[in-house]
């Protein structure tokens, strides 16, 4: 038996304990961090100005246009098409000798109203060669491989694209909401991970690019784009109350709080282990969304330019999700309305999860055994053509399993 | 001749097709063909059935808010492509050339080959030779209710479909002459 349940079980127990001693003081938190933002909310520019002079050592929300107003969801439009793209990858394999990746987008477009209608779908497609890397145009030898966590960002970049291809063929008259999953801003890419240039052609020549041109496309038409986030783990907002609740003005965490312990002596740890998802879902009823806020990632303020995500929260049945989009949709009212209304609409169509996100997941899915039929497939080609494929002893064992 | 769909399983007793048209299959006992080369071989349909495209989703209700079935399928236009209608046919015979055969082909169907459903005058051509139903007789599964609506479906294409039943009747009473119970039933179920 690989994995001993007996022995996990007891520990399991503890774990229960513990985090049902932690509830009452969870609790407290949240009483406090809803009390503030209410009281906050009276007086939003002057958080504002705290917000724009502090400086934290975690992410704050900008705010827009409050904190604890609710909006009702407006009326869906009669004919209207959602589209969304999912990816999911084969990552190349140190084990075998044939370096190559695979990405598989699964696209589903779903035309709701008069003419409905569905088109469902998926693109492989087999990367290798000088594809496997990303090379630094400013010359020397560095290169960076697309593998792991940098693959992640590729089928990022992918997914959007996909949408965009999709977007460009829809018919413009129809209101259109594009759903990404996940979140717009590509974390995978933050820190000191990757050089410059791996964020240049990732960033800027990739995923920014796409997004200029769906908001080319947006100019004349109702199209809006925008992510899904179930079960956020956020505290952008609730972050935002840590900064009220600072007694320094501006706040500033290393000048003042540096050598204290989190959860002991510092006073925005009055609401600490509480995360944006539980203060919305006590203030929201089901299908309203919390005010538009703005992220405050340093690397999306830094790179993304006129596509600086927005965020707002929404109270479904099951859960509060996050709903990320571009400015150039947050700052138009109807476009913020339509993804509200859409993605409301959506959740209800799919159960509590958006329909065409779970078919376009559908349609990327790679199975286990996809995989292996995939590896089995590179190797018969390989042999086919006469040449030699090698793979680990490491790779062998796991395949042959003796005893 | 309308295509309805494309085999895709195929053995020399039986072949199996995916509708074009989500339930929308040949009606149950019609006579349907498919080319194999230059054979034409021929089914009668057996058996249909509508299910998830793939075996690991199953299809939930949701029409409590709807007005209409057909609002079901307008809400969530996907499931038109997550659906699939299947049928079956027991093959009864071929053609090669311009000969008519009523027993089995020598070689399958092909996969992806199409399938027709047989106009009138095919069928009434085809059932003109009684041949074929010692090949319903000995059909696994519900034998006498596809017998029964084979011959109701070929008695459509004749210039008399009394006298054909009647003659179809008496052919029956020859092949299951040690089964009066199944011949009573069959008969029956085709009585006008």
């Amino acid at each position: 038996m690989p994995l001993d349940l007996a022995q996990v079980v007891s520990q399991i127990k503890g774990l229960a304990a513990r985090l049902k001693a932690g509830q009452r003081e969870r609790e407290q938190h949240l009483e406090l961090a809803l009390g503030t933002l209410r009281s906050q909310a009276a007086d939003i520019q002057s958080l504002r100005s705290k917000i724009a002079a502090s400086k934290t050592t975690w992410l704050v929300a900008g705010l827009t246009q409050g904190l604890d107003q609710q909006y009702e969801a407006p009326p869906r439009p009669q004919d209207f098409t959602v589209l969304a793209t999912d990816g999911s990858h084969i990552d190349v394999d140190r084990h075998s000798s044939v370096p190559c990746y695979l990405i598989n987008i699964g696209t589903a477009v779903l035309h709701y109203g008069e003419k409905a209608d569905a088109s469902l779908f998926s693109e492989p497609a087999v990367f290798s060669g000088d594809e496997l890397v990303i090379l630094d145009p400013v010359g020397g030898n560095r290169v960076e491989l697309i593998e792991g966590a940098l693959l992640g960002v590729k089928r990022s970049v992918e997914e959007c694209a996909a949408v965009a291809r999709t977007a460009n063929e829809l018919p413009p008259e129809r209101p259109a909401l594009a759903l990404l999953d996940g979140s717009l801003i590509l974390w995978g890419l933050t820190g000191q991970r990757f050089p410059e240039f791996v964020r240049e052609a990732l960033l800027e020549q990739g995923f920014l690019k796409v997004l200029d041109s769906l908001k080319g496309l947006s100019q004349d038409r109702n199209f809006a784009l925008a992510s899904y986030i179930s079960f956020p783990r956020s505290a952008d907002v609730v972050n935002a109350l840590r900064v009220a609740l600072c007694p320094y003005d501006p706040a500033d965490c290393d000048r003042h709080c540096s050598g204290k312990r989190p959860a002991a002596g510092r006073e925005c740890d009055a609401v600490a282990g509480i995360q944006d998802r539980d203060l919305f879902r006590m203030l929201l009823g089901f299908g309203e969304r919390s005010p538009v806020f703005i992220s405050g990632s340093p690397f999306m303020k830094k790179y993304y330019r006129e596509h600086e995500i927005h965020f707002f929260y929404l109270k479904l049945e099951e859960e509060v999700a996050r709903v990320e989009m571009p400015r150039w949709v947050a700052e138009r009212e109807e476009l913020v309305d339509l993804v509200h209304a859409l993605v409301l609409d959506q959740c209800r169509r799919g159960h509590g999860y958006p329909v065409a996100l779970m078919e376009a997941h559908e349609k990327a899915v790679v199975t286990n055994a996809d995989r292996e039929r995939f590896w089995e497939l590179v190797e018969i080609a390989l042999f086919e053509d006469g040449l030699e494929v090698r793979s680990s002893g490491k790779r062998m064992s796991k395949r042959l399993r003796w005893i | 001749m309308s295509k309805i769909g494309e085999i895709i399983e195929a053995s020399t007793s039986e072949f199996m097709a995916q509708c074009y048209e989500l339930h929308q299959p040949p009606p149950f006992g019609s006579l349907v063909k498919a080319r194999e080369g230059e054979i034409e071989i021929y089914g009668v349909v057996c058996d249909a059935a509508t299910t998830s495209i793939e075996p690991g989703r199953h299809p939930i209700a949701r029409g409590r808010e709807e007005a209409e079935e057909e609002d079901v399928f307008r809400s969530s236009p996907q499931l038109a492509k997550l659906l699939r209608t299947d049928f079956s046919a027991l093959i009864v015979g071929h053609k090669e050339g311009q000969k008519l055969y009523h027993y089995l082909p020598p070689r399958p169907a092909r996969i992806h080959s199409f399938v027709y459903v047989c106009d009138a005058e095919e069928v009434e051509k085809f059932s003109q030779s009684f041949d074929f139903l010692s090949i319903l007789v000995a059909a696994k599964g519900q034998a006498d209710e596809l017998i029964a609506a084979s011959l109701r479906h070929a008695a459509q294409a004749q210039p008399d479909p009394r006298r054909f039943l009647v003659i179809a009747g008496k052919e029956l009473a020859v092949l299951l002459g040690a089964e009066p119970n199944r011949l009573n039933t069959i008969l029956r179920r085709i009585r006008r």
